[in-house]
């Protein structure tokens, strides 16, 4: 039986699907809460400290009692909240990353089996799709609790991620045009001689600023400025519908780096056995959230209308060149 | 299974399109009409049409009501002008109403029932797709094609144009009641360009994305 919705590059029958969704789902999950403690600690070692080690060995069972302490806590809800609204937001936000992980491949197909989620004709514009939805969640979450720094908060991240998704966007179509399709698991497979990274470095650095502010990370995390505006649009947010606002961000960085290791550092490719290929993803994918964490520990946060300037006047018009230039030389050779 | 996305899309996309007219908060009429385009997207996709699907959501839901979640948050519960703005406004509206209910009719009893009891047209494969559209924009269509992204383009200088025009003024009247001298100015000057700076991704992403 095939999906009734329109049609896939590689159909597969119902129950693989559902097998396929279930083993991804519970893979990110477990790699969440990891992140966390990841961070803490690579934070800390960055500044000198030990970061949490008081929890189990090494501090390795932190985020089990942080995820206990905030799903036990209080579900508190300002008098200015609107009731349904408010507690949808968080949910949207991580419903729609854990959608965007459908589309990101982990191999080839093997025994019959795509090591992806789904394999959709088009592509990175199902991530994009998403992420347009995603901004929902955050711009709900900051209009429904009712106070000025969520509001703030909100707007902030609104302006931000309009802005530099068409330079992300723009700065993936050198790739698309290189491999000739929108599929991911063709971009990883045209990219079997060489990696896209260097015939498209300029079009890697222009995804990877645009990345970080895509998840809101430092030093674009304007958003939840905790200087000026407390925190931004999760201020009003508490126990797990906070967590759930924190665990999104973690989701989105992994999808971020996901895309970003598709595109420009050979997908799955790597040395040795086909059965590795699931595991050179994840490493590389690890890489990415490394630099996420060393970046946020080095660079201060930007000024508002250097993040908009940045976007607007440098990666705007970077990105367009890229794309002009990659379009004449694919269409020379 | 097809019949559940479709009742689901379907309930979804009127629901949504009579709750943008029925709900007194614009805000919550913008939120309707997002619901309404992400439902439309749904009946897009089963036509078999992902590609529009996807472009409805990014361009529509994505870029295009963000402007309007701008506009509707940050100026807010607006208040109804109590005068007619339009002279015979009451009545004409629901004469309009009328004839475009008789149109929609006409055409739909006249063309869209005889396909009721069959199958529906065959799809083949590929569909739908980018590469397809794509094909047909740039070959089949190509005049409209570029008609289209020249308007568009056109549309964008102008907002551009509009918008460098508007800069003026706040800061002229700033400095204006500022008689005490340059203290005035140097308390305007940083706060203009930062408000520029914010409005200014208003425009461009929905004509960008449009045009590309």
């Amino acid at each position: 039986m095939t999906l009734p919705f329109a049609d896939t590059n590689f159909a597969e029958a119902t129950w693989i699907l559902v097998v396929k969704s279930i083993v991804i789902f519970a893979v990110i999950f477990a790699i969440v809460p990891v992140l966390t403690v990841v961070e803490r600690k690579v934070l800390g070692r960055f500044q000198a400290r030990y970061g949490p080690n008081r929890v189990g060995p090494y501090g390795l069972m932190q985020p089990l009692a942080d995820a206990v302490k905030l799903v036990t806590k209080e579900h508190y809800r300002p008098r200015n909240a609107i009731p349904i609204l408010w507690p949808i937001a968080p949910a949207l936000v991580v419903f729609t990353g854990v959608a965007t992980l459908a589309i990101l491949p982990f191999g080839d197909v093997k025994d019959g089996v795509g090591f992806y989620g789904i394999d959709v004709p088009i592509g990175i514009l199902y991530f994009f799709a998403f992420g347009s939805i995603a901004f929902y969640g955050l711009l709900l979450g900051g209009w429904a609790s009712g106070s000025k720094y969520s509001f703030l908060g909100a707007m902030r991240a609104a302006a931000q991620l309009i802005s530099y998704e068409i330079s992300m966007g723009l700065a993936l179509l050198g790739a698309i045009m290189m491999a000739g399709s929108l599929s991911l698991v063709s971009i990883v497979e045209a990219q079997h001689q060489v990696w896209y990274i260097l015939p498209q470095f300029v079009g890697f650095l222009i995804f990877m600023v645009a990345g970080f502010a895509e998840t809101n990370r430092a030093p674009f995390d304007l958003p939840e400025a905790d200087a000026e505006l407390v925190a931004g649009y999760g201020t009003e947010y508490g126990g797990m519908r906070y967590g759930s606002y924190a665990m999104a961000e973690y989701i989105e960085m992994f999808v971020i780096s996901g895309v970003a290791v598709t595109f420009f550092l050979g997908g799955w490719h790597g040395p040795g056995p086909g059965w590795l290929d699931p595991i050179w993803v994840i490493v590389k994918i690890f890489a990415f959230l490394f630099l996420f964490m060393w970046i946020r520990a080095t660079l201060p946060r930007v000024r508002y209308d250097q993040l908009m300037s940045l976007g607007w006047k440098v990666l705007l018009p970077l990105a367009t060149l890229n794309v002009l230039v990659t379009a004449v030389l694919v269409t020379v050779t | 299974m097809v019949q559940v996305a479709f009742f689901v899309g379907a309930i979804g996309a009127t629901g949504g399109a009579l709750a943008v007219i029925a709900l007194r908060n614009p805000f919550y009429s913008v939120l309707a009409l997002v619901v309404h385009l992400v439902s439309l997207a749904g009946l897009f996709l089963l036509l078999y049409a992902q590609f529009v699907a996807a472009a409805q959501v990014v361009v529509y839901a994505g870029a295009v009501m963000v402007l309007y979640v701008f506009v509707a948050a940050y100026v807010g519960a607006v208040e109804e002008p109590i005068w007619e703005p339009i002279p015979g406004q009451r009545f004409l509206a629901p004469l309009l109403a009328v004839a475009l209910l008789v149109e929609l009719t006409i055409a739909i009893l006249g063309t869209g029932l005889t396909a009721l009891d069959s199958e529906g047209p065959t799809v083949h494969a590929g569909f739908g797709t980018p590469a397809e559209i794509g094909n047909l924009l740039l070959e089949r269509f190509l005049v409209v094609f570029e008609a289209a992204s020249m308007l568009l383009l056109i549309a964008a200088v102008g907002a551009v144009v509009l918008a460098g025009r508007r800069t003026t003024p706040p800061t002229s009247s700033a400095s204006r009641p500022g008689s005490a001298g340059s203290g005035s100015e140097v308390a305007a000057g940083p706060h203009a360009p930062t408000a520029t700076s914010s409005l200014a991704p208003a425009d461009p992403p929905s004509a960008a994305e449009q045009g590309g």
